[in-house]
């Protein structure tokens, strides 16, 4: 019903004008063209002709006032229909405002956009196979720690490697649990004199200063029964299925560790201040050892096992580790750890939890031992085990349960047969 | 002397009043913040339509300087339509459809002219039996551009009609403070052909003018500079104020001396005009505005046109600019 | 095939184009009667006639401006701007009506013009005759800039320039005239615009330029092989539209790059190959890109151009820097 014509820029980047006089009132008929006010700006005084036909409405200020371009200077009844829902901006038009329908030539097929604005870097093309992609800065990186780029697997968009992937490359295991024995002939091997700690052992290094000097540690030690333990793997295997000790630990692992949540955690330190993590997913570490020493790969989600996908996924893991074939992102994020140091021998120790855990699961060898049933000395097969937790978040009751749970569950694993 | 017939007479006068009317809405238009700066053409009529009456609008090219289009109404509607693109700012402005041989809006002061020149020169090396007539102002004629242009075209002979429409200012410079030599026509001494000095304001003088030079060049004769005197009875564009630097009384006996005015009243006097058709001319003027600035304001713009037409296809670095900017628009994008 | 100097490819070039298409005019200063300053245009006035080859009078701007009317009688013109360095001269016209000529008209009209001009140091020249303007007029959207550095190449790149609907500025190098000789194929033989070319395999680092340096930089790699390093020179022949997949497929393969122009270092084209590397190329950087090129002095007199020059020796250094053995 009303036309709104809004003080335009009539000299070229001016952005006010002073209203000298109106040329009209409100109420008044004019007709198009006809001048409707003085204007006064830094140029010029001009008059400004209606762009309608109609009658005088509203004026937009006194005389003398000063009106900034886009404030309404006058309204006028020019007899036109309201467009429902948008009143007035379809009819103040000016050079800048129309948006206009269509394409001057057939519209473009909208291609899938490559980035968003104009003239982004081209997404990465992928390795070409022929030099490993990596910034200058891990390059760098790379050529401090003699790691040759071509042996690193990238995780970075487009095949890139990244500096963690440097990271991962090198580390065998981010904090070795245990003391190794090995048979491989160059275990300890190295001459006398100075060596610059870097490479492989210089991450070891600093992942072991980080958890040592970080995380408080308390262990708990004690043996459990195996009988049951064994005596499943053994019916197992009657039947052709597989089922290791150490699968049942992982799956014990898992459901302890949804039943205690605060135990899939860890502590990190943030911008305002230091804040608990909770892990929202369950991914267990899996101490592998290899003839190049024990290794850590991560099965993720692994509270998603049964004790029978457990025992094959942890097949799959070690044999991808000995020959090699490990993956960076195998590496990462374990919430957990589980350590079956006792399949090299060994009963007791005192597993050093990575960064970025709470908890680490070892597991000593499994032999004949005296025990005590109904007053009498008997043997039967025990498995040591030592947990070791942050004390930090997890305090001896939140220990003494979370063992519970594992313990009970080792015991007795036709518990978790049913449990799911 | 090459004079009009009546009726000829009686279309100029029809071209002139339309220019105006329509120019002036379009000054309207301005101060209403529908189009950019456009230079009003009040004072020029006669020396635009005169020289476009003149000319064989099938064979003659018009490289007019930016205040020249709204008056070359001879050679077609499509010039006004191409006037209202432009003025709203709209790409497509740079486009008059061939075969109109009128080239678009010049800003860059007298580079036109050596353009002519070419044209000119290029037409007769096809034997195409057209002349070129580029228009410029007393200021450009201070551009090297004019100097090297109008050296090339005696050099060459070519088939050019120099018109520079002499209407005293260039802004708020006066012709005394634009050269020293006697006249604008005077400086075709230094190229070699004639110029001649006429005023402007007087179609037949205008057409006489240049239908002379046009004979001469098509009979292989050269290039003429014409130096048409007017006076600019309105600012320089929208973007100037002219009581600055404008003495009141020249403006009042230059508006004395409006060519629309006087070609109206010679054509009373001989029963050829009167009210009734004055009124019918501007309403059909401004009618065929409307319908051309509503024909341009609902052009289609795509959101990627303003990368049309660089080159003939895109380069590579173009192509991705084009996509990333057709993203930016989104699907069904509509333009910013 | 023919073994020719650059001189030689471009005026045969210029007789073939001529012969093959009517609408050619080849206009500039001193180029029918005699042939041109360095008889690149020689013969052409005979063979040809004075109707499209035209001595023009001493004006840059209206050479180039005429260009415009010609292109849009819907001729192909040919223009010569004596030595670069004089396109400023004609640079509004250039850049502010030739370059938007199609933009402005929305396609009405083709600017099929080439407008050739000598340019580079080393031949001892007066002010202003050896200037690179090339990063000035790469800014100028709407232009196509050639930069040949064979003869091979002259040939084959004038050729597509003049038959190419855009403008191009055909930039030929004063050194390379007489100083660059190669085997030519005979006949028709078209480069297209926008394709760059390994001048010389490598793969430990490579060197990207043209005009010129392309030879110097060849030189310097040859002398770096001695040493038992492998340095790819990479042409990159014309300037707009650029090779972009050609820079990139020789990043990636090397690794290290040495960008060498004679242009004064800032503002220069090599900033533009710099970028557009970071760009695209970043990820299989082992070092900074290294730029050899003029100082950001204007090009200077006969007595010291020596020293202004890049020559083999800074490019070899250069080369050595990026391979970290500097």
């Amino acid at each position: 019903m009303s036309f709104v014509f809004r003080l335009p820029d009539i000299g070229e980047g001016l952005d006010e004008a002073e209203i000298v006089e109106w040329l009209v009132r409100p109420g008044e008929t004019v007709v198009r063209d006809q001048p409707l006010v003085e204007v006064l700006t830094d140029k010029a005084s001009s008059e400004l002709p209606s762009p309608v036909a109609g009658v005088i409405l509203a004026l937009g200020g006194a005389e003398g006032e000063r009106l900034r371009v886009g404030d309404v200077l006058i309204e006028i009844d020019d007899g036109s229909v309201d467009e429902p829902g948008a009143p007035h901006a379809p009819r103040s038009d000016s050079p800048g405002s129309a948006t206009l329908p269509a394409s001057e030539r057939p519209a473009p097929e909208h291609p899938a956009p490559e980035r968003p604005t104009p003239e982004l870097p081209a997404p990465e093309r992928p390795l070409s196979g022929a030099r490993p992609k990596a910034s200058p800065a891990t390059r760098k990186l790379a050529r401090e720690q003699s790691i040759d780029l071509a042996t690193v697997t990238g995780t970075g968009p487009g095949g890139r490697i990244t500096a963690a992937d440097l990271d991962a490359s090198t580390t065998e295991s981010p904090a070795a649990p245990a003391p190794l024995p090995s048979v491989d002939s160059t275990l300890g091997q190295i001459a006398p004199g100075r060596h610059p700690l870097r490479g492989v052992r210089g991450v070891i290094a600093r992942n072991m200063v980080q958890s040592w000097s970080e995380i408080p540690h308390i262990h708990t030690f004690d043996e459990l029964d195996a009988s049951l333990l064994l005596d499943l793997r053994t019916r197992m295997q009657d039947i052709g299925r597989q089922v290791t000790p150490l699968a049942v630990a992982i799956v014990a692992s898992c459901r302890a560790l949804r039943r205690f949540p605060l135990v899939n955690a860890c502590i990190e330190s943030g911008d305002d201040g230091d804040e608990i993590v909770v892990h929202e997913r369950v991914n267990l570490g899996v101490a592998v050892a290899t003839d190049d020493g024990l290794i850590v790969p991560v099965l993720h989600d692994a509270d998603r096992l049964d004790v029978f996908t457990a025992t094959a996924a942890v097949a799959e893991l070690a044999e991808r580790a000995r020959s090699g074939s490990l993956a960076a992102a195998d590496h990462r994020g374990a919430t957990f750890t589980v350590t079956n140091y006792g399949s090299l021998g060994g009963r007791w120790a005192t597993p050093i939890i990575p960064p970025g855990q709470a908890a680490i699961l070892g597991m000593g060898r499994i032999a004949d031992r005296p025990v005590v049933v109904d007053g009498v000395v008997v043997a039967r097969p025990l498995l040591p085990y030592v947990i070791g937790a942050d004390h930090r978040l997890v305090d001896g009751d939140l220990l003494e349960a979370f063992k519970r749970s594992i313990v009970d569950d080792l015991t007795e694993p036709l518990r978790l047969l049913v449990g799911r | 002397m090459a004079r009009p017939t009546d009726e000829q007479r009686r279309e100029m006068l029809v071209d002139m009043v339309t220019a105006r009317v329509q120019s002036q809405r379009i000054f309207n238009l301005q101060r209403q913040g529908r189009v950019g700066t456009m230079a009003p053409v009040d004072g020029h009529e006669a020396t635009i339509v005169g020289a476009a009456h003149a000319l064989d609008t099938d064979h003659d090219w018009v490289l007019p300087q930016y205040r020249e289009p709204i008056a070359l109404r001879r050679y077609g509607p499509e010039m006004l339509e191409h006037v209202m693109l432009y003025n709203i700012g709209h790409p497509a402005g740079g486009h008059i459809p061939a075969p109109i041989r009128v080239l678009p809006y010049q800003i860059s002061l007298a580079t036109q002219i050596p353009h002519a020149v070419g044209l000119a020169w290029g037409l007769t090396l096809q034997d195409d039996p057209g002349v070129v007539l580029v228009f410029f102002g007393d200021g450009s004629s201070s551009e090297g551009d004019f100097y090297e242009a109008g050296n090339l075209a005696g050099v060459l002979g070519a088939p050019v009609i120099f018109l520079c429409v002499n209407n005293q200012w260039a802004i708020s410079t006066p012709v005394h403070l634009q050269t020293a030599a006697e006249s604008f026509a005077a400086k075709a001494a230094a190229f070699g052909f004639p110029g001649i000095q006429i005023d402007g304001n007087d179609v037949d003088a205008v057409y006489d003018a240049v239908q002379t030079a046009r004979t001469r060049a098509l009979a292989g004769k050269g290039p003429t500079l014409i130096e048409a005197v007017v006076y600019r009875l309105g600012p320089h564009t929208t973007a100037d104020d002219p009581t600055r630097y404008v003495p009141a009384e020249d403006l009042e006996a230059a508006r004395r001396s409006d060519p629309i005015k006087r070609l109206r009243t010679e054509l009373e006097t001989a029963g050829l005009w009167d009210d009734d058709v004055q009124a019918e001319v501007e309403e059909a003027a401004l009618a065929a505005l409307d319908a051309a600035l509503e024909k341009a304001r609902s052009t289609p713009l795509a959101p990627d046109a303003m990368l049309d037409h660089c080159y003939t296809t895109d380069t590579q670095r173009l192509a991705r600019q084009r996509a990333g900017l057709l993203a930016e628009a989104g699907p069904g994008g509509s333009a910013r | 095939m023919t073994e020719l100097n650059m001189l030689e490819a471009i005026n045969e070039t210029l007789h073939a184009e001529m012969a093959r298409d009517d609408r050619v005019v080849v206009l500039g200063q001193d180029i029918a009667h005699n042939g041109g300053v360095f008889r690149a245009t020689e013969g052409l006035l005979e063979k040809f006639g004075e109707r499209r080859v035209v001595d023009m009078p001493l004006a840059e701007g209206a050479i180039a401006g005429a260009s415009v009317g010609l292109a849009v009688a819907g001729l192909v013109p040919v223009a010569e701007i004596q030595f670069l360095g004089f396109a400023y001269q004609a640079m509004h016209q250039i850049a502010g009506q030739i370059a938007r000529l199609r933009y402005r008209t929305r396609g009405r009209f083709d600017p099929a013009i080439t407008i050739r001009a000598p340019f580079g140091g080393g031949v001892r020249t007066p002010e202003l005759h050896s200037d690179s303007l090339e990063g000035q007029l790469a800014n100028v959207p709407g232009l196509k800039i050639v930069v040949p550095a064979t003869a091979a190449d002259a040939k084959g790149l004038l050729a597509s320039s003049i038959r190419d609907p855009d403008p191009v500025m055909f930039l030929e190098p004063l050194r390379g005239y007489r100083g660059i000789r190669d085997d030519v194929p005979d006949g028709e033989h078209l480069v297209p615009l926008g394709s760059a070319r390994t001048a010389r395999p490598g793969g430990d680092a490579v060197v990207i330029a043209w005009s010129h340096q392309v030879e110097l930089a060849c030189r310097a790699s040859d002398r770096l092989a001695e040493e038992g390093l492998s340095v790819r020179v990479l042409d990159l022949r014309c300037l707009v539209p650029l090779d972009l997949a050609a820079i990139a497929e020789a990043v990636d393969a090397c690794g290290r790059v040495v960008v060498t122009e004679e242009s004064p270092r800032t503002g220069g084209f090599g900033g533009e190959v710099v970028a557009t590397i970071v760009e695209e190329s970043f990820w299989s950087l082992e070092a900074p890109v290294v730029r050899v090129s003029g100082f950001d002095v204007p090009y200077p007199v006969g007595m010291v151009e020596d020293r202004y020059l890049p020559d083999e020796d800074r490019i070899a250094a250069a080369v050595r820097h990026v391979l970290d053995m500097a």
